[in-house]
């Protein structure tokens, strides 16, 4: 077809760390420590808007952009909580919307983990106190949270980071509920 | 238009002996006042002399009393006409003008107001079975139990057979929370009703007692790739509010800003209308081609969404020459890689069967419902704010509408397109003209107390709408803001009759309205 090698090829980011990306740098410190575990290396995630204006979720879609590309980290977005290992949660949330994130979190299964992207999902900024919030607007006051990522909006590879962390901490819950069966 | 002359045509238009008093003009707008009960008929007259409606806001004057403002633009006059009555009892216009009536639902939630001869009053920003705030934000007394319905009825069309999907508020893809409810009989949408608001935050009423500049970046949070568009509005109604000159680099700077964010966010669009028809060949290399734009906004401006550069008054920081020589030496080749993309996407049949005659809005429903932006261009209508009322550098550069008549999710995707190639040309003329100089102006962002200014952008939705009540020390007392998004939505309500529910994420993404930005 139409140059297809010629259009994509060569744009596809090279993590390492002598990138001059440093949120590229800081993601292939952490693929060399991560976990090899199943849990954390394919990742669901299932996105709930609780309330941003909308630019982390543009940035959410750009993770799968050519350049991101975040399935070859084995990030998978899926179509449903029910599917999901992780729920990323932008805000601040609001009231009309804390219905929606409530029965998303509890249509997962266990072992699941939750994060919350954006400084709006973090602290609530910059419309914390308006009346049309959950308290504060923070995504802990309805899910508890397991990884943070701050930023106005988080870059792909600031989300990508993210969600592989919560992978870790998926991995943890699933040796805990496995005890716990024991 | 002189604004006797504009006076005049309105009178002549208006029932006799109906009296109407000019209250106040500026450069930027024309305020005419009239009793509460002939709100209805000035309005009415305004429409027979060429105004279309954009916008309402209530502001409440105190002692349980509100001004209600229905704002037009009218034709020629270069400016808004708002039409303003205060009082304690209202009329609803929304049977002569039909898109008045989310407006007027929205001014019934936040005062508690009950407009007469409402045609549908159920709640629109709230969601009583979600829960009320203690008081309304523009009325002092607190909510009763007994005024909160928590009915939320969405009637179908009673055919025989008819059943009723519900989809939303989260949604399969990576978008905003919104309900709709589509009811059918085997594939075609008989009626479909959206219910937003999910993403309410109350912006309007938590920017209230803010200073101007503390207000700017909560503009930049209505919606993410509205940023430039929302602020450059709000700033400009500032601006007229408080009388202050904005230096000439910054105007070209802003329209550098504007054009680069319409790039980026109709790429969104393009994109996801091949996404949606399972083109993925072209919707990845779409992407590519936005990645790449939001990565030259950080280089060119230091943030992907262009956020923190407007500034009352001008922009909070220059952005040097080299940046922008970088910027055009960029667009040149990004505007070649597009010629490519066209080439791939136009040619493959299973975009055109899916986007040819899918989704159509015709003109006359666009005018009914007063749409703005690429979905009215894509019916034909002459409605961008660019031409019409130039602000920013736009009256010096050579700005060229995009048109289409067909008003299909195709028509859409040509108007988009085009759109894209003449922003691109637009910010190569304006980095060309580029005066040197500053960019923050020098006068006080003070006014007057009650002082009234509008200011408006072409967002890559279409226009947007802000209006600005000054108190004393450069404080807000009350801001309205209408967006594209909040004009456009019920438009997607007439465009999905008759198609089938498979083609429903074409045509939403077709518009691309944003939640966060109707919902405010």
């Amino acid at each position: 077809m139409f140059g297809l090698k010629s259009f994509l090829a060569g744009y596809t980011d090279r993590i390492s760390e002598d990138s001059h990306d440093p949120e590229i740098r800081e993601l292939a410190k952490y693929l060399k420590t991560r976990s090899l575990s199943p849990f954390a290396q394919s990742i669901h995630v299932r996105m709930v808007d609780g309330g941003s204006p909308n630019d982390v979720e543009l940035e959410e879609g750009l993770t799968g952009s050519p350049q991101v590309d975040a399935e070859r980290f084995g990030i998978h977005f899926c179509a449903s909580p029910r599917h999901a290992d992780v729920l990323l949660v932008t805000g601040p949330i609001t009231v009309n919307m804390k219905q929606g994130l409530v029965k998303s979190y509890n249509a997962m299964a266990e072992p699941r983990a939750v994060v919350a992207a954006g400084d709006g999902a973090c602290t609530g900024a910059p419309f914390s106190g308006s009346y049309a919030l959950v308290g504060k607007g923070t995504i802990e006051e309805v899910v508890p949270v397991d990884v943070k990522v701050p930023g106005n909006p988080p870059s792909p590879y600031a989300l990508i980071l993210g969600i592989l962390k919560a992978g870790a901490v998926l991995e943890q819950k699933s040796a805990k509920l496995r005890a716990s069966k024991k | 238009m002189e604004t006797t002359q504009l006076k005049e045509k309105i009178a002549a238009n208006a029932p006799s002996g109906m009296k109407f008093t000019l209250r106040e003009e500026n450069e930027t707008m024309l305020r005419l006042e009239c009793s509460p009960e002939a709100l209805y008929s000035l309005c009415w007259a305004c429409t027979r002399a060429g105004g279309v409606f954009d916008s309402a806001f209530i502001s409440n004057s105190g002692k349980g009393a509100f001004e209600v403002s229905y704002v037009f633009r009218v034709q020629d006059a270069d400016r808004m006409v708002a039409m303003c009555a205060s009082g304690k009892e209202f009329f609803s216009i929304s049977h002569l003008i039909p898109a008045a009536i989310w407006d007027e639902r929205k001014m019934q939630d936040v005062t508690g107001l009950k407009f007469g001869r409402m045609a549908d009053s159920r709640a629109l920003i709230f969601h009583p079975e979600a829960g009320m705030p203690d008081k309304r934000p523009l009325s002092q007394s607190a909510i009763k139990e007994s005024e909160i319905d928590k009915s939320y009825p969405m009637p179908g069309t009673g055919a025989h057979g008819e059943y009723e999907i519900p989809v939303g508020p989260v949604h399969a893809g990576i978008i905003e929370p919104g309900h709709f409810r589509f009811h059918v009989v085997g594939e075609p949408i008989l009626k479909m009703e959206t219910r937003m608001f999910f993403l309410h935050r109350g912006i309007e009423a938590f920017a209230e007692g803010k200073t101007f500049s503390e207000a700017v970046p909560l503009m930049e949070q209505i919606s993410g790739d509205e940023t430039a568009a929302n602020s450059v509005a709000f700033a400009q109604a500032v601006e007229s509010a408080c009388g202050m000159d904005v230096p000439e680099r910054a105007k070209y700077l802003r329209t550098v800003l504007l054009e680069m964010e319409r790039i980026y966010s109709h790429l969104a669009d393009l994109g996801g209308m091949a996404t949606d028809v399972g083109f993925y060949g072209a919707s990845s290399r779409f992407t590519l081609l936005r990645e790449e734009m939001m990565r030259l906004n950080k280089e060119v401006s230091g943030n992907r969404f262009l956020r923190g550069l407007i500034a009352i008054g001008g922009m909070s920081r220059d952005i040097p020459d080299d940046a922008l020589s970088t910027l055009s030496n960029k667009l040149k080749r990004f505007l070649a890689m597009l010629d490519e993309l066209q080439e791939i996407t136009l040619s493959s049949s299973t975009f055109l069967d899916r986007a040819f005659s899918t989704g159509i809005v015709s003109a006359d429903i666009a005018r009914e419902l007063a749409l703005v932006g690429p979905g009215a261009r894509a019916s034909g209508i002459s409605c961008d704010a660019r031409v019409h009322y130039p602000y920013a550098a736009y009256g010096k550069i050579k700005v060229q509408e995009a048109l289409e008549t067909n008003g299909d999710v195709l028509s859409r995707f040509f108007v988009k397109l085009t759109e894209v190639r003449n922003a691109a040309a637009i910010m190569l003329e304006a980095m060309d003209k580029m005066p040197k100089g500053a960019v923050l102006s020098k006068d006080s962002a003070t006014a007057s107390d009650g002082k009234i200014g509008f200011g408006w952008a072409e967002a890559p939705r279409g226009s947007c709408m802000f209006m600005v009540e000054a108190a004393k020390g450069g404080k807000i007392r009350r801001l309205a803001c209408r967006t594209a998004s909040f004009r456009n939505w019920r438009a997607l309500e007439q465009a999905v009759l008759g198609n089938i529910v498979p083609d429903f994420p074409l045509i939403n993404k077709s518009f691309n309205l944003s939640y966060a930005g109707c919902d405010l």
